[in-house]
C-alpha cells in the first residue's frame, strides 16, 4: 500500500486486496496521516482485486472518521466491477464520490 | 473439493482463494469468481471468529460442489451457532459490521444453515448460466491461433483432468482417514449406543456431504429393524418390521433389507405414501445400503440429502458402501466381543456358587459313641442348591438335616448358606423338627416368595438313648430307616409344603423308633431321580431294596456312604448327572470317632461329577 501526501490531498494506492487479513493495517495507516487535515483523500481501486465486509468496514471507518470533519471529500478511484458491486448493494456508494478515470 | 483449514483469519482468507482457483479450473467464469470467492471468505472469517473457546482448535472445513447445474459452496464451523433468517433486511451503510451475511444472501440463489449438536453448515448455492461458453468453443482466425486455442484447451482439460484425479485422491484417503478413526474408536469403547454412531455420522456427513442419515440394526429377535443412530432431532425415525417369508416388504429399508441389496431413491418419483422414509423429508433423495456379514443381514444405513435438486454422487454412493461394509463387520465383532464377556461372567458366577457350596458342606460330622454318621454330595452340571447339615444337641443327640433349594447359581447358594445359619440358631431352641421347619419359613417366606424361589427340607431329631426318630417335611421326601422288631425298610413318611411357598406353613412332626443295628438315611430326589443310559429312574424302591441288602451287614456309615456311592454311579453308567445328589447315612456300626475328628485339617477331595465326603465320615 502506498500513501502519498500531496498538500491538501492525501492519496493512497497499490491495494492488492482489502480484507480482514489486512484492513487493520489500512485503518491504522490511515488513522496516522488523518490528523494532517487533507481536504480530498483518494483511495485508488484500481489494482484491488477483492474485498471483503472487513474491508468495507475499513472503508465506512474512514468515512466516520472524517465526517465530522465538514468539506472533505472522500473518493475512490476506478473501483473493478465486482467491488462497485458490493458498494452499491451496501448502499456505501453514497458516502463516497466514485470516479473512473 | 474439500479443505480443512486452520481456525485463523489468513487461513480463512487463504481457503476461499483456493476455491477460486479451483473453480477457474473448472471453467467458473471469471466475473462470477469473485462472488463465489467473496461468500466462501465470508462464511469462513465467521467460522473462525464466533468459535468458542472449547471448540476454537478444532478446524472449520470449506468445501465446493460443481454440477452443470449449479455451484455449491459449503462451510461447516464449530460455533454455536445463529438463526438465519429468511431475508436479511439491508444493514444501513452507517454500520460498521454486519454486512458479510446480507451480501452473501445477495450474491448467491440459496442459503441454507443447518444446525447441529457439534457443528453447522452454511449451505450455498448459485445456478449456472445454461449459456456458459467453453473457452474452446471460440473460433480463430488463424491456423497458429487454432492450434494455440486448442493447446490451451487441451491444458485446462487436464489441469481439470488432473484436479479432479487430486478431488477423488483426497476424498478416498479421507475416506480411509475416517475408517481407521472409527476402528479405533470401536477399540476404545464398548458399544454402538456410546455416541460411537453419531460420531461416525458425523464422519459420512463430512466425506459425503449428505443431510441426513438413518442407521438400524437387525433386532435381537431378527425380526425388525432398530434405530441405532440417526441424524437431526426434528425426526425419530420410527423401527421397521421385516416381512416374514413370502410377505412383501414395506417400505425402501425393508425391501433392501430383504434382498440384501442396495437402492438409491428419489421420493419426488416414489409415490408410495406410506414410505417411513418420507419422515425425512417430502423430496429426499439417496441410497439406502444393507449390513451384511458372512451372507446374514446385520442392519441397513440410509444416506442422502432432503432437496431433490442435488442428490448425491457416484463417489459418494461408493463411501457410503465402503462404511456399510465397514459397519457390518464391526457390528459383528462387537456383538462376539459382548457375548464372550457375557460368557465369562456367567462361568464366574458358577465358580462363586460353587465356592459358597463347598463352604456350606459341614467340614466334620458329629459323632456319637456306638453310631456312625456319614454324608455325600455330589454336583451335577450346574450349581444346585442341594446340601445337608449334622448339629450335635448333646453327647446322646442330634439334628439331620437335608435340603434342596429350587433355583441355581449364586442366588439358590445364598439361601442355602442363609438356612443353614439360621437351622442352628433355631435348632437350640426346640427339639421339635416341625417348630424349626416352621421358624425357618416364617423367616425365609419373605425373600423366597420375593424371588420365587423356595426349599424342600427335612428335619429329623435323633434321640440315641430311647432310638426315638422325630422327623418333619417341608416337601421333601421321606427318610429311609430299619424299624424296631423289624428287618424291612420303611420311609418315615412325612408331610409339608416346601418353605416359601405360604407365610404361615403349619408343619407336623412325626416319630418312630430305630431298630437294631440302627440304620437311618435322609437324601435329596437326586438319588431317586437318577437315570442310566436307557432313561430308567433309580427310584425310591431300589433305593429301599438296596438299603435294606446292606444295612445288616454290619457296615460302618462311611463304608455304607462309599457303597451308596458306588451304586449309584454303576446304576448311572455315565449317563449325565441333571440334579445334585446328597445324603446323610446313620448307622450303628461303630465309626472311630476319634481318630477322624481330631485328625486336624479337613481334607476334601472334589472333581465335578464324583462326591464329596466330610473328612471324618
Amino acid at each position: 500500500m502506498k500513501i502519498e501526501n500531496q498538500g491538501l490531498c492525501l492519496s493512497i494506492s497499490e491495494i492488492p486486496e482489502l480484507t480482514s487479513v489486512n484492513s487493520g493495517h489500512f485503518r491504522d495507516e490511515l488513522r496516522a496521516v488523518l490528523p494532517g487535515s487533507p481536504s480530498v483523500i483518494e483511495i485508488d481501486l484500481s489494482e484491488t482485486r477483492f474485498v471483503d465486509s472487513s474491508g468495507l468496514g475499513a472503508l465506512f471507518a474512514l468515512y466516520r472518521a472524517t465526517a465530522e470533519r465538514s468539506g472533505v471529500i472522500l473518493r475512490l478511484l476506478n473501483p473493478r466491477p465486482e467491488v462497485q458491486q458490493l458498494l452499491e448493494l451496501t448502499q456505501m456508494q453514497q458516502l463516497f464520490e466514485i470516479v473512473q478515470r | 473439493m474439500r479443505l480443512a483449514f486452520a481456525p485463523d483469519l489468513p487461513s480463512a482468507r487463504a481457503v476461499a482463494g483456493e476455491i477460486r482457483s479451483f473453480l477457474a479450473e473448472h471453467g467458473v467464469l471469471n466475473q462470477e469468481l469473485f462472488n463465489y470467492e467473496f461468500c466462501l471468505a465470508e462464511a469462513a472469517y465467521n467460522a473462525v471468529e464466533y468459535a468458542g473457546s472449547p471448540n476454537r482448535q478444532l478446524k472449520p472445513v470449506a468445501e465446493a460442489l460443481i454440477t452443470p447445474d449449479q455451484i455449491e459452496l459449503r462451510v461447516t464451523d464449530h460455533t454455536a451457532g445463529f438463526v438465519l433468517l429468511e431475508r436479511i433486511p439491508q444493514p444501513s451503510c452507517l454500520n460498521e459490521r454486519g454486512r458479510g451475511l446480507f451480501l452473501i444472501q445477495s450474491l448467491m440463489d440459496e442459503v441454507r444453515y443447518l444446525r447441529g449438536a457439534k457443528e453447522n453448515i452454511l449451505i450455498m448455492r448459485k445456478r449456472r448460466r445454461a449459456n456458459q461458453p467453453p473457452a474452446a468453443e471460440h473460433p480463430s482466425g488463424s491456423a497458429d491461433g487454432l492450434s494455440l486455442e486448442e493447446s490451451r484447451r487441451q491444458l485446462t482439460e487436464s489441469k481439470s483432468a488432473r484436479a479432479n484425479l487430486a478431488g477423488e485422491l483426497s476424498f478416498r484417503s479421507e475416506t480411509l482417514s475416517a475408517i481407521f478413526r472409527c476402528c479405533a474408536e470401536l477399540g476404545r469403547s464398548d458399544a454402538l449406543a456410546e455416541g460411537f454412531g453419531e460420531r461416525l455420522l458425523d464422519d459420512l456427513f463430512h466425506l459425503t456431504t449428505a443431510d441426513w442419515c438413518v442407521l438400524r440394526l437387525l433386532s435381537t429377535d431378527h425380526r425388525g429393524l432398530a434405530v441405532a443412530a440417526a441424524s437431526g432431532s426434528e425426526h425419530t425415525p420410527e423401527p421397521i418390521t421385516l416381512p416374514l417369508p413370502g410377505e412383501k416388504p414395506c417400505g425402501i429399508e425393508a425391501t433392501v433389507a430383504a434382498s440384501q441389496t442396495a437402492a438409491r431413491f428419489d421420493l419426488r418419483e416414489d409415490c408410495a405414501r406410506t414410505e417411513p422414509l418420507r419422515a425425512i423429508g417430502p423430496e429426499a433423495t439417496g441410497l439406502v445400503c444393507p449390513l451384511v456379514f458372512g451372507g446374514a443381514l446385520v442392519g441397513t444405513i440410509a444416506v442422502g440429502r432432503r432437496s431433490g435438486d442435488f442428490p448425491l454422487g457416484k463417489l459418494q454412493d461408493e463411501v457410503v458402501r465402503v462404511f456399510a461394509e465397514f459397519l457390518a463387520i464391526q457390528t459383528v465383532n462387537l456383538r462376539h466381543h459382548k457375548e464372550e464377556v457375557r460368557h465369562r461372567m456367567v462361568a464366574r458366577e458358577l465358580e462363586i456358587a460353587q465356592e459358597i457350596q463347598h463352604l456350606l458342606l459341614p467340614r466334620t460330622l458329629p459323632q456319637m459313641e456306638g453310631f456312625g454318621l456319614a454324608g455325600g454330595w455330589q454336583s451335577a452340571r450346574e450349581v444346585g442348591g442341594d446340601f445337608y447339615d449334622a448339629l450335635a444337641v448333646d453327647t446322646q443327640s442330634l439334628f439331620l438335616m437335608v435340603a434342596d433349594v429350587m433355583g441355581k447359581g449364586v442366588p439358590a447358594a445364598l439361601f442355602a448358606a442363609t438356612m443353614r445359619g439360621l437351622l442352628r440358631g433355631l435348632a437350640a431352641r426346640s427339639d421339635d423338627p416341625a417348630k424349626i421347619l416352621h421358624g425357618l419359613n416364617r423367616l425365609l417366606y419373605a425373600e423366597l416368595s420375593a424371588v420365587s424361589m423356595f426349599i424342600t427340607a427335612q428335619v429329623v431329631h435323633v434321640d440315641l438313648r430311647t432310638r426315638k426318630v422325630t422327623a418333619a417335611s417341608a416337601g421333601h421326601c421321606s427318610p429311609l430307616y430299619v424299624p424296631s422288631g423289624r428287618h424291612g425298610i420303611l420311609p418315615l413318611t412325612t408331610h409339608g409344603l416346601p418353605i416359601g411357598v405360604l407365610p404361615d406353613t403349619v408343619y407336623r412332626s412325626t416319630s418312630a423308633c430305630l431298630g437294631e443295628p440302627a440304620t437311618l438315611l435322609l437324601y435329596t430326589d437326586g438319588l431317586t431321580d437318577t437315570r442310566n443310559p436307557a432313561g430308567k429312574l433309580f427310584g425310591q424302591r431300589r433305593l429301599m431294596g438296596w438299603l435294606s441288602a446292606n444295612a445288616i451287614a454290619g457296615h460302618t456309615a462311611a463304608e455304607l456312604r462309599d457303597r451308596l456311592a458306588t451304586e449309584l454311579n454303576r446304576f448311572r453308567d455315565g449317563a449325565e448327572m441333571v440334579d445334585d445328589q446328597a445324603f446323610l447315612l446313620l448307622t450303628e456300626a461303630r465309626a472311630n470317632p476319634k481318630s477322624a475328628a481330631d485328625s486336624g485339617k479337613p481334607q476334601f477331595q472334589f472333581e465335578r461329577g464324583s462326591f464329596l465326603f466330610p473328612a471324618n465320615a
